[in-house]
């Protein structure tokens, strides 16, 4: 009897020990020195096993951007006169965090905290957002696991929330992604639900309850590889989206003489259609291609077109520069002066036929290192946005991390 | 009356020759070039993620392409 509890004591301590090297194992160094010691009656492939389902660090990246912008638009109040186009002055602060870890050899998983802190925004406005926008703080947490099925297909889960001074937003999705072709072809599906919860205002700054919107997505992706140095992929999606679909403090100067509040359809449905493809250039360069048609039931039709030359200076080192632009019809309902028979109507510039043009560079780092840390990365971009319907925004953004 | 010129049988055409070249695989070892960050498809993810707020909160074009429409003050 007494052998036999000493069997199953050591039989035990034996499981705790795999236990403990699995869950510290590969991210504690001296932890995982000492389960291994504790575990040396096992055989090494059953530590094997138990280590592979621990955590592994893949990527920790943080990216801070800071927008700068400067503009008129007719959604917004504090012009010198009452129906004239408000300032669309703001700052942006917009920080960002992800960290990558694998859980076993077939869960990955990635975490996101983009952060928003935007300033002087509406400065003059008479509006609510006369105090509340001048500083806006809001945060999203997301979190996307992704399950390696097989060799060749994978599937995704993604939940978010987003938390804003008078806002909530939460969305949740899923994406299965299958390869073919010794993955020379990819083909994706996902699905993407959204639901915002936020304050109702009028445009006189009065606080009227809250309301809500929810949006559908669906998209479809297909990637290939064409030959030994292109690749090009085509994807469509579409959104439907149900009910408040505009922020309710914009105005709308009304030719009476006064603003009065949007009104907006209740409902809108918007599909995209995106093709994009990379060619390798033979002087150690790149050039990627992007192209974006997007309808919607709004009345809105728009075109971008993106080109990035990219050229490799060091194994280490790249820089690229690039150029958007985006032409856009107006939503059939965008007026600067609306009648006040309560027929749809929205001022916002967003929504007014435009054309916007992207221009940028960036230079991307990334420098090997020895040991735990497989890489550093470093990225700086700067850029410039403008706008035909008065609009400009500089841009700068700094990335850092490390990848493992 | 001259014939309309069948300019979107060409286009067809052109895009089915296009397609057909992905019939022959590109083997792994001869994609080391795709393998380049450069040559990514996508920006990388939290670059993608700052310029899509860019363009969703400051064009009424966005959504539809996957990426959630909507979110934050300052959307429709």
């Amino acid at each position: 009897m007494a052998r036999r509890r000493a069997v199953a004591a050591a039989a035990s301590s034996a499981r705790a020990a795999l236990l403990v090297a699995a869950l510290l194992g590969p991210t504690v160094a001296p932890s995982r020195a000492l389960a291994d010691d504790a575990a040396s009656s096992i055989s090494d492939a059953r530590i094997l096993d138990a280590m592979g389902a621990g955590l592994h660090l893949q990527s920790v990246m943080t990216r801070v951007t800071g927008f700068d912008q400067f503009g008129h638009g007719y959604q917004a109040q504090g012009a010198p006169t009452v129906l004239g186009p408000g300032s669309e002055r703001e700052t942006v602060l917009e920080p960002q965090a992800e960290v990558v870890f694998t859980q076993g050899e077939r869960w990955t998983h990635r975490v996101w905290i983009p952060v928003d802190v935007v300033t002087n925004a509406s400065p003059d406005a008479i509006d609510v957002m006369s105090s509340a926008s001048r500083h806006v703080e809001g945060g999203s947490l997301d979190w996307t696991s992704t399950y390696k099925a097989s060799k060749t297909t994978d599937l995704s889960m993604r939940n978010g929330l987003h938390l804003e001074n008078p806002f909530r937003s939460w969305d949740s999705g899923f994406a299965i992604r299958r390869s073919f072709a010794d993955e020379a072809t990819v083909v994706g599906v996902s699905a993407l639900e959204v639901f915002d919860w936020f304050d109702r205002f009028e445009i006189d700054g009065s606080r009227h309850g809250h309301t809500d919107r929810n949006g559908t997505t669906g998209s479809a992706s297909l990637t290939q590889v064409l030959t030994p140095t292109t690749v090009a992929s085509v994807s469509y999606g579409v959104t439907v989206m149900e009910g408040t679909l505009g922020n309710t403090w914009n105005s709308v100067p009304l030719s009476s003489g006064v603003r009065g509040p949007e009104i907006l359809p209740s409902e809108r449905v918007r599909h995209a259609l995106v093709g994009r493809a990379a060619q390798w250039l033979p002087w150690n360069g790149a050039l990627r291609l992007y192209y974006r048609l997007y309808a919607d039931d709004w009345g809105i039709l728009a075109h971008s077109v993106e080109g990035q030359l990219m050229q490799r200076l060091a194994p280490q080192l790249y820089v690229g520069g690039y150029y958007r632009f985006h032409t856009q019809t107006g939503a059939s309902f965008f007026t600067t002066l609306a009648p006040d028979d309560g027929t749809l109507r929205v001022a916002d510039s967003d929504l007014a036929p435009l054309e916007s043009h992207t221009i940028g560079g960036k230079m991307v780092v990334d420098l090997p290192l020895v040991g735990r840390i497989r890489a550093f990365h470093f990225e700086l971009a700067v850029e410039r946005y403008f706008r035909t319907n008065d609009l400009q925004m500089n841009i700068m953004s700094c990335a850092s991390g490390f990848r493992f | 009356m001259r014939p309309r010129r069948p300019t979107w049988r060409v286009a067809c055409l052109v895009a089915i020759a296009a397609l057909l070249t992905a019939c022959a695989t590109v083997p792994q070892n001869r994609r080391s070039h795709l393998a380049d960050p450069m040559m990514s498809l996508t920006d990388e993810p939290l670059d993608a993620a700052r310029r899509a707020k860019l363009y969703d909160t400051r064009e009424g074009a966005a959504g539809g392409d996957g990426a959630a429409a909507g979110g934050g003050c300052g959307c429709q």
